[in-house]
């Protein structure tokens, strides 16, 4: 036991909160959720890089080329979010697609921002 | 240049003088026989400030400089330009004040659909918060849940922010106002730790099930939770995501949404306090 006794039952409470987040059992706390969200964007950026819109539908392909980006995302974030944030992330794409549509026919565009970047 | 002027100014005052005294004379004689002590008496002092007002310059020069500029002179220019920006600044500011009455009356008296009302729900510390609570102070309410992924933390930081903003200039007179969605995980154990987080101050409500369906429907706010959930299994709860600004009556006074910056939203609360002439009742 000892020191060593301390550090290996921290780890295993930290494992179990992680464990806890990722089934949704606790609500994830500020520091869980950037984590999440910066592994979410390292995810997407893969994606982007592949040219792969929806992760759920090309699931084989996503998996092959983002394998250790697809890991931190599912093991930072809790699996509902994981879902949740594939399946924006193919409507956010729609909906710049189709402004950029509007755009080009001459539309006004409003000031409403539904990105996840923080405004001043 | 003195010398001249003083003869000038002898010779214009007494320029006008003698038509005036003769037009006395002829109308005095046409009325009556005249006695000399009263032409006499009006011959005194005839029309003296009215010769004095039409001839104010010392200088034939200043007078010529005069005639040349016509009336606008830069005292004229600036007096325009004032009074101007003055009526200017009159009718935004009251063009403002009216559309924020519209807006706030919008949702008072007969006939109107209404938004918020009665409830009873517990807060972070177990104790019970009911409507009255909230009288005589502006809330600002917003509903989520604590397992949301992306927009209502966003929305929370925001209306800290917001919360500060108004805090720092009509501190006490609003209440921040967090209710859950999702109340079958939300305990009040749950959101204390949450909105901890976000700000001290922010009230987080919750209660049964029934009791948040209720006040969702009170302030006309969406929300579905997934039906045929098994204990324990994680669930997405979709929600409205406006903040709604309620009066200290307790009436709905505007919603705030994704498209309002922290400033922006504060500036739109702290104008509503402006134009606000009922009671209250400031915390702390």
């Amino acid at each position: 036991m000892g020191l060593f006794g301390i550090f290996s039952s921290g780890s295993d409470e930290g494992d179990k909160r992680a464990q806890e987040v990722r089934t949704g059992a606790v609500a994830p706390l500020r520091a869980e959720r950037q984590k999440c969200w910066e592994a979410r964007d390292g995810y997407f950026a893969c994606l982007d890089a592949n040219g792969i819109v929806d992760a759920l539908k090309d699931e084989k392909k996503a998996a092959k080329a983002c394998k250790s980006e697809a890991a931190d995302f599912e093991r930072d974030c809790a699996a509902q979010w994981v879902t949740y944030f594939k399946k924006w992330r193919v409507q956010d794409i729609q909906k710049k697609a189709r402004l950029k549509e509007l755009e080009a026919q001459g539309a006004n565009k409003m000031d409403i921002s539904t990105d996840f970047t923080e405004r001043k | 240049m003195p010398p001249p002027a003083a003869p000038m100014r002898a010779l214009l005052n007494a320029l006008p003088k003698a038509p005036v005294r003769s037009c006395q004379r002829l109308m005095s004689t046409s009325r009556r026989p005249t006695s000399p002590s009263v032409t006499k008496a009006q011959q005194a002092q005839p029309l003296q400030p009215f010769t004095q007002r039409r001839f104010k310059f010392k200088t034939v020069e200043e007078a010529k400089s005069r005639y040349r500029s016509g009336p606008f002179s830069w005292k004229a220019g600036l007096l325009f330009v004032g009074t101007g920006a003055g009526l200017l600044w009159y009718f935004e500011f009251e063009k403002g004040r009216m559309q924020r009455k519209r807006i706030a009356d919008a949702a008072k008296g007969v006939g109107r659909p209404k938004v918020g009302g009665p409830f009873e729900l517990i807060d972070q510390n177990g104790k019970t918060v009911t409507d009255a609570d909230l009288k005589g102070r502006y809330s600002l309410v917003y509903f989520g849940f604590s397992h949301c992924p992306d927009i209502c933390p966003e929305e929370l930081d925001k209306m800290a922010r917001m919360y500060d903003l108004v805090q720092a200039e009509r501190p006490g007179v609003m209440l921040p106002v967090f209710v859950t969605c999702d109340p079958a995980r939300d305990t009040p154990a749950v959101l204390k730790e949450y909105l901890s987080e976000f700000h001290p101050d922010f009230i987080g409500l919750t209660g049964t099930y029934d009791q948040v369906k209720a006040m969702c429907k009170a302030y006309r706010v969406y929300f579905s939770t997934p039906t045929e959930v098994k204990p324990g299994q994680d669930y997405l709860v979709d929600h409205s995501i406006y903040f709604y600004l309620m009066d200290p009556e307790g009436d709905f006074v505007e919603a705030l949404g994704r498209q309002h910056s922290p400033d922006q939203a504060a500036k739109v609360i702290l104008d509503h306090m402006k134009d606000w002439k009922g009671p209250l009742r400031i915390a702390r």
